[in-house]
């Protein structure tokens, strides 16, 4: 946050706007104004657009094929726009800290769950612009399938849970790491073990004991869940028990990081700021 | 005396019983419904076949398969993606009844396509499965993805977010 002086006097002479509400401002300003959100949405419009470009350029694909590709473009989505919340998010607290701007931030007459509350929904703009992004090739591969609209709104609800607790788990990271690297590379790694049950063969994934890692798994339970409305065609509430996990893991995280991580949004010995 | 009396009369009524042996699958027969299909790509559809035992003993241990194939050359066919559940394990069917089952398909590719059932024993005796009729399918094309169509969005997207990061990159350096 680079404008802080402009926080505390906007904070201070609107005083009937909650101070999250000022802070969230002040930081999708720094976020998309400052570019860095522009870059990382290009980033990844580049990585959908490559992989909807070879889906697409397939001619063997058959009709069933042509769904599990809209779900494929449809879960790197989900997960990429995810890992764009969590390394924002990751970046919110230990990277003020770094940057020495934290002091002048704690100055602001906001309280620390608010500033928690405000870094948390700033994060989450970066997923909502990726799915803005996702929306053209998905309807792109899915419109002659007749799916655009189902995987639409499932990549929306999954990809919405997905990131809160993506974005949440970054932030408490981030509140207690001391260094802005090891908030980065310790939430990277966090990305990387829940994204590793995929890679199980699909015998281990149908046994009892695969089955419950990948639905305890928050982002293994949201992808497979757009899996079934997408690829098997399944109603909306046929596998509903597989949104347990990602519901409860943005709703748990959230409120750690707002009303835990927030206290611990301060100041370090031997640290700059 | 009186008792193996008994038992020898036991034991020639065993051997009078006709005994509970499945019926080789030689006595069973496939009838499907119906026999010929049309449908769009992606269109889903039913059919039914009809499994008849025409010996004198009650069948059991008959599993019945669903196979489809391309009866043109130049299309893989992967049966998987047809229908979900091609195998079905058969209950006894009494001598001279029959048992219906609806199998649930999707066309996944366009073309001419062949369906049929076999039944065969569950103990993997080496006789040949008993077939039923093959059920033409006949699959009418449907476009549903222009390859080209594609470029535009995965060209157009990036540049334009590019062009916005570097115009808001620009102006703040202005």
């Amino acid at each position: 946050m680079t404008e802080l002086v402009e926080t505390r006097d906007r904070a201070r002479g609107e005083r009937s706007a909650p101070g999250w509400l000022v802070v969230l401002g002040q930081e999708l300003r720094d976020l998309w104004l400052g570019g860095r959100g522009l870059v990382l949405s290009f980033a990844f419009s580049l990585l959908v657009g490559i992989i909807a470009y070879l889906v697409a350029t397939n001619t063997d694909l058959n009709f069933l094929e042509q769904r599990e590709s809209t779900s494929l473009t449809l879960q790197v989505a989900v997960a990429i726009g995810g890992m764009l919340t969590l390394l924002v998010a990751a970046d919110a607290v230990s990277g003020e800290r770094e940057r020495g701007t934290l002091e002048t931030l704690l100055l602001t007459p906001v309280s620390r769950r608010e500033l928690a509350t405000g870094k948390l929904l700033a994060s989450l703009s970066l997923w909502f612009a990726a799915f803005i992004i996702t929306v053209p090739y998905v309807w792109f591969l899915g419109n002659g399938v007749g799916i655009v609209d189902e995987a639409l709104v499932a990549g929306l609800a999954v990809g919405t849970l997905v990131a809160v607790f993506l974005a949440s788990l970054g932030l408490l990271v981030s509140c207690f790491a001391g260094s802005n690297r090891v908030s980065l590379s310790l939430s990277l790694f966090v990305l990387l073990a829940l994204v590793a049950p995929t890679q199980l063969p699909a015998g281990a994934q149908q046994a009892w004991a695969g089955d419950l890692l990948l639905r305890v798994n928050p982002l293994t339970a949201g992808e497979r869940y757009v899996s079934k409305i997408v690829v098997s065609g399944h109603d909306w509430s046929e596998d509903l028990s597989w949104l347990l996990s990602p519901v409860i893991g943005a709703v748990v995280f959230a409120l750690a990081a707002i009303l835990v991580g927030g206290r611990y949004i301060r100041l370090r010995g031997g640290v700059s700021g | 005396m009186r008792l193996r009396v008994v038992l020898g009369l036991a034991l020639v009524a065993a051997m009078l019983v006709p005994t509970a042996t499945a019926a080789g699958v030689e006595d069973v027969s496939v009838a499907v419904a119906p026999e010929r299909i049309a449908t769009t790509l992606g269109g889903k559809f039913s059919f039914t076949s009809t499994i008849s035992n025409d010996g004198a003993t009650e069948a059991r241990g008959l599993i019945a398969h669903l196979n489809v194939l391309s009866l043109r050359n130049g299309t893989y066919v992967d049966p998987e993606d047809w229908s979900t559940n091609r195998t079905r394990y058969l209950q006894p069917i009494a001598a001279g009844e029959s048992t219906t089952i609806t199998w649930r398909m999707q066309a996944v590719n366009d073309g001419d396509f062949g369906i049929y059932v076999a039944v065969l024993p569950e103990d993997g005796s080496p006789v040949p499965p008993v077939t039923g009729p093959t059920i033409h399918l006949d699959v009418a094309e449907r476009k549903t993805l222009n390859a080209g169509g594609i470029v535009p969005l995965v060209l157009g997207i990036p540049a334009a977010l590019g062009i916005l990061a570097l115009a808001v990159r620009l102006r703040r350096r202005g």
